[in-house]
């Protein structure tokens, strides 16, 4: 007798030591080898159509975002000390390393296209500072008689001037993100600057996301530890839960840094995965624990050890299979980082898995058994009690049940044709935050933070010198123009526009696009002979083949962007007549290419880890109508999630649309134990009545312990105070919640009706 | 646009010089811009001239120019004529410059589609000749008293026996902090340049490709500006090139502006 005992003893303690090495060994691993990825563009697909046409015009035009600095001045811009400030900043700018001198444009670089007796010429507004009334004056005039300048870099009511620096996409670097806000703060009084721009919201983001997530994380963690010590009343159990978790989630990570792997942002939602999955294993395994003691009190740590695992590792495979296979569904999608989130999560699940049914039982052989307190009897009949009842009650009203559920499920069938995706940066912030108080600032006095490009693109050279082709652009950006979102636009043809003007003295009749393919040719050549044609080649190209007309959005959702396209749109047909293509391009029309991208993925893998799902419950319990039986709670909660979203306006995100998928994975375990445990009782009993009343009580209390800890855990980030850290929060506590509820309410009811595990048993008393 | 530097220095036509004049003097730095600035050149000059413009993807655009040029001791009238693209064919330029102190230069455009000549101003924002990747003081310009020059050292280019001389402008603000340029000891020509921008990077390389000795002027037929900067060249090639040819001074008049070629 003593020698197994011992055995057991010793395999436990080797096989505790040999996790704790292999642990470090990726702890290690992990310390050397992690590195973070923060670029957001490594999220994106480049081999789409839509991605390659973008850069390629981005190239072709030097496209890029920029960050923008407005200077206010209340007294008004026109005075030395103001300009000096504008003309410092722009300097200062164009000496950054991360930014091209050619790229900033502010009053101190514009070029000012003017009539000098009746011909073109073209200035600049200011070199050295003017100092004297009239030469103040006279800068004034030339601004306010330029509209190529006026209301787009300095403001109508003369308060405002605007510096712009277009930035390439991967220079952005936190540090140069405060170096950009440094410099601004530095020239602060009596002028007042604003930071604002696409880099700036979206350096914000990159720079408060994480620092978020670090505060409330380990607050997440905290909670969950103290609630899960609440449920399990036992300080070594939930240790070892914890234990599982935390060793899962360093081989995830170690052997994400053994491939050489980066750490994605989104990758740090891995561990806030494995918390949510990890302590489920745990809190089955030692509930099952519990009632075996309960029904034991005597029993002996080695024999309980077993009735564990024997009792448990059938629920506990097939959850951890069934979730992996919900992650590796992950795979599908075109985005690189959401594969390996997908890969590395199923990773860590699949060691959670092993952990539990290695690390617990041989804690328990080491450690002995929890515990047991005195007042857990109690509970423990009262919560016997109200599972029971709680199983009555349902199949009681079970027409309510069902009613609900079908009422609930056609509500939210309404709401998911409402939903609708946003790829707005600014719209993770608060409405009240600095960065979208400053981003409304300059929106209403300029003509937009944002930038939509519109690529006209043809095969014949020259095309964008016809007065056609050039008339409908200009048609164009005046009916684009009309929508509230669009500030103003810009174009070749504003080029021509004011060219024609200054070359027949300033007359305002002339500021249309002239007859004659000639004269703008000509006047194009005049420009590059008398002013920097640089900035023409950021409209056009060298061949005159393509244009870019730059439309200036106030705002960077998703509808307000695609209101915009649905009217540039429109004018395709008219286009094709002269054989020009409409095509778009820009970081804001990549990111809502992106989202859609995101979207369709995340329905497919959804679908796919049903199907998958199904298939696999199906096989693990030979029936086909368990496999559809259990997918009752996790469609019920996808359905509830989307539909939910639509009612209430919540756009989806990339991180709103992930989460339904991962809770597909995550719920399917509720489902799983539940079957698993009637399986077992009604093979056993053969009593139906029984069978879902001890169901009830043993996995319908685990399920909702597991519930109830992720759910406080999750709604910890509720007090967040980055709004997409919240909805991340509420988002997965309610999916938890549906799927808990789900599994115990209506999917229990159709188990209960369908009589699985109970036919089989009648026919066999039948026949015997 | 100052037509006169442009065509008397993209010709950079130079007349022999006689090298016993300044023999004796010593040579520095100053006294070797100056040789280049003040050799003599034709009376009168026409040419073919193509400017290639090329970007940072290799994208090409061609520009032919008829130009002629005549010197009237201290006065230089100029002008020139597209040839080619099309749709600027016969789109004419003119410029009379002065030597009097102070006077700006006097200059005219002429537009085909607008059928109106038109007298433009001088002082344009643009420092660079037709949107090349020449400034109009990169093509001889520039008078040696604006900057301060010093000889740094004696090399030689493709055997032609060369001083190299660094010039810093007196004035603060201009375009470049510096150019190196590698002056012929026998001809008075630059044959590389080197620009180095306001903050003191390497912007521009110039680089003569061919010369040769036309109607007894030592001329630069082929040079090349690259932009490292922006990647971005222009090539200019003369063909054609005759001096002295007596050209009537009917030729710098607004009525031969529309007339073209």
């Amino acid at each position: 007798m003593k020698c197994p005992k011992n055995k057991h003893l010793i395999g436990s303690v080797i096989t505790l030591i040999l996790i704790l090495i292999v642990s470090l060994f990726f702890m290690s691993r992990m310390v050397e080898n992690s590195r973070m990825e923060t670029d957001l563009d490594e999220y994106m697909p480049y081999d789409h159509p839509a991605f390659i046409f973008s850069d390629q015009a981005e190239e072709i035009f030097n496209i890029n975002d920029g960050i923008l600095i407005a200077v206010e001045n209340k007294e008004g811009i026109y005075n030395p000390s103001t300009l000096k400030k504008i003309k410092d900043i722009t300097r200062k700018l164009q000496k950054m390393e991360e930014i091209n001198k050619d790229d900033v444009t502010s009053l101190y670089t514009a070029e000012n296209i003017v009539g000098t007796e009746g011909s073109l010429d073209v200035n600049e507004f200011y070199n050295k500072i003017p100092q004297t009334e009239e030469a103040l004056q006279k800068l004034r005039d030339d601004v306010r008689s330029n509209e190529m300048v006026f209301k787009r870099i300095v403001s109508e009511n003369e308060e405002i001037a605007l510096i712009v620096a277009a930035i390439d996409d991967d220079v952005f670097t936190i540090e140069f993100y405060h170096a950009i806000l440094d410099l601004a703060k530095s020239y602060e009084g009596p002028e007042i600057l604003h930071v604002a721009g696409v880099p700036i919201v979206e350096g914000t983001l990159a720079y408060l996301a994480p620092k978020d997530m670090m505060i409330m994380v380990p607050i997440v963690i905290a909670v969950i530890i103290l609630v899960l010590y609440f449920v399990m009343r036992s300080v070594r159990n939930t240790i070892f839960t914890l234990m599982v978790v935390l060793f899962s989630t360093i081989w995830s990570f170690g052997l994400m840094a053994l491939l050489d792997i980066p750490i994605y942002s989104l990758s740090t939602m891995i561990p806030v995965m494995l918390i949510a999955i990890g302590v489920a294993d745990g809190i089955h395994l030692y509930s099952h624990l519990d009632l075996y003691l309960f029904e034991h009190p005597d029993a002996k740590k080695l024999d309980a050890a077993k009735d564990m695992i024997k009792g448990m590792w059938k629920p506990v495979v097939m959850t951890s299979v069934t979730t992996a296979v919900g992650f590796v569904s992950l795979l599908t999608s075109d985005v690189y980082p959401i594969k390996y989130f997908g890969l590395f999560t199923a990773f860590g699940v699949m060691m959670a898995m092993v952990f539990s049914l290695v690390l617990i039982p041989a804690a328990i052989i080491v450690f002995g058994l929890p515990r047991r307190k005195v007042h857990q009897e109690k509970s423990k009949e009262e919560s016997g009690k109200f599972s029971y009842k709680f199983a009555e009650w349902t199949v009681k009203f079970k027409l309510l049940v069902i009613s609900a559920t079908a009422i609930i499920i056609v509500v939210s069938v309404i709401g998911i044709n409402k939903v609708w995706i946003n790829s707005s940066f600014l719209d993770k912030f608060e409405k009240d935050s600095d960065i979208v108080q400053t981003d409304t600032f300059i929106n209403q006095h300029f003509g937009g933070t944002n930038t939509l490009n519109v690529i006209l693109d043809s095969d014949e050279q020259d095309k964008f010198k016809e007065p056609e082709v050039q008339r409908l652009i200009d048609k164009m950006q005046n009916d684009v123009e009309s929508i509230d979102v669009v500030g103003n636009s810009f174009s070749l043809a504003d080029y021509i526009k004011r060219m024609n003007k200054v070359m027949n003295a300033d007359d305002d009749a002339y500021n249309i696009i002239p007859n004659s393919q000639d004269l703008i040719a000509q006047y194009l050549l005049l420009y590059e002979m008398s002013g920097d044609p640089d900035n023409l080649w950021k409209v056009v190209d060298y061949d005159y083949k393509k244009a870019n007309i730059n439309v200036q959005l106030k705002s960077d959702n998703s509808k307000e962007v695609n209101r915009a396209i649905e009217k540039l749109d429109k004018y395709k047909v008219e286009f094709a007549k002269h054989n020009v293509n409409i095509e778009y391009a820009g970081s804001g029309y990549k990111a809502l290419v992106f989202t859609d991208l995101i979207l369709e993925g995340q329905i497919k893998s959804l679908l796919l880890s049903l199907l998958l799902i199904i298939v696999l419950l199906s096989i693990m319990f030979k029936k086909l109508s368990i496999g559809l039986i259990g997918s009752i709670p996790i469609t019920i909660t996808a359905v509830i999630s989307f539909g939910l979203m639509g009612l209430l306006n919540i756009p989806l995100s990339t991180t709103t649309a992930l989460i339904s998928s991962i809770a597909v994975g995550i719920g399917i375990d509720y489902a799983v134990h539940f079957i698993e445990r009637y399986k077992i009782y009604a093979l056993e009993s053969g009593d139906k009545e029984l069978t879902i009343k001890e169901t009830m009580h043993h996995s319908g209390r685990a399920i909702s312990f597991n519930a109830i800890v992720v759910i406080a855990g999750f709604l910890v980030l509720l007090f967040s105070v980055f709004p997409p850290n919240r909805s991340l929060g509420a988002l997965i506590s309610l999916n938890m919640f549906t799927s808990f509820l789900g599994t115990v309410t209506i999917m229990f009811l159709v188990l209960y009706k369908s009589n699985v595990y109970f036919k089989k048993k009648r026919n066999e008393d039948a026949n015997k | 646009m100052k037509l006169r530097n442009v065509l008397t220095l993209t010709l950079l036509t130079a007349a022999i010089f006689s090298i016993s004049l300044y023999a004796q003097e010593e040579l520095n730095g100053k006294k070797i811009i100056e040789n280049v600035y003040y050799r003599p050149t034709g009376d009168d000059a026409t040419s073919d001239l193509t400017m290639t413009l090329i970007n940072s993807r290799g994208d090409e655009r061609v520009r032919e120019i008829q130009q002629f040029s005549k010197d009237y001791g201290k006065d230089e009238k100029s002008i020139m004529f597209f040839l080619s693209p099309a749709d600027v064919r016969n789109t004419s330029f003119m410029n009379w410059s002065y030597d009097e102190e102070g006077r700006d230069d006097d200059q005219w455009i002429y537009l085909p589609a607008l059928k109106k000549v038109k007298r433009i101003s001088s002082d344009s924002k643009s420092d660079y000749f037709m949107g090349s990747d020449f400034a109009y003081d990169d093509l001889g310009d520039r008078h040696p008293s604006e900057d301060i020059h010093k000889l740094l050292r004696e090399e030689t280019i493709n055997g032609d026996d060369c001083y190299v001389v660094e010039s810093i402008s007196k004035e603060e603000d201009y375009m470049y902090s510096k150019t190196v340029v590698w002056v012929s000891k026998d001809k008075w020509i630059g044959l590389k340049k080197e620009f180095y921008d306001e903050d003191g990077d390497h912007l521009k390389n110039l680089t003569v490709k061919k010369y040769d000795k036309i109607d007894g002027f030592w001329t630069i037929l082929h040079s090349e500006m690259h932009n490292i900067q922006k990647n971005h060249r222009t090539i200019m090639k003369l063909k054609d090139l005759k001096l002295n040819t007596g050209i009537d001074d009917n030729m710098f008049t607004e009525r031969m502006m529309k007339r073209g070629i």
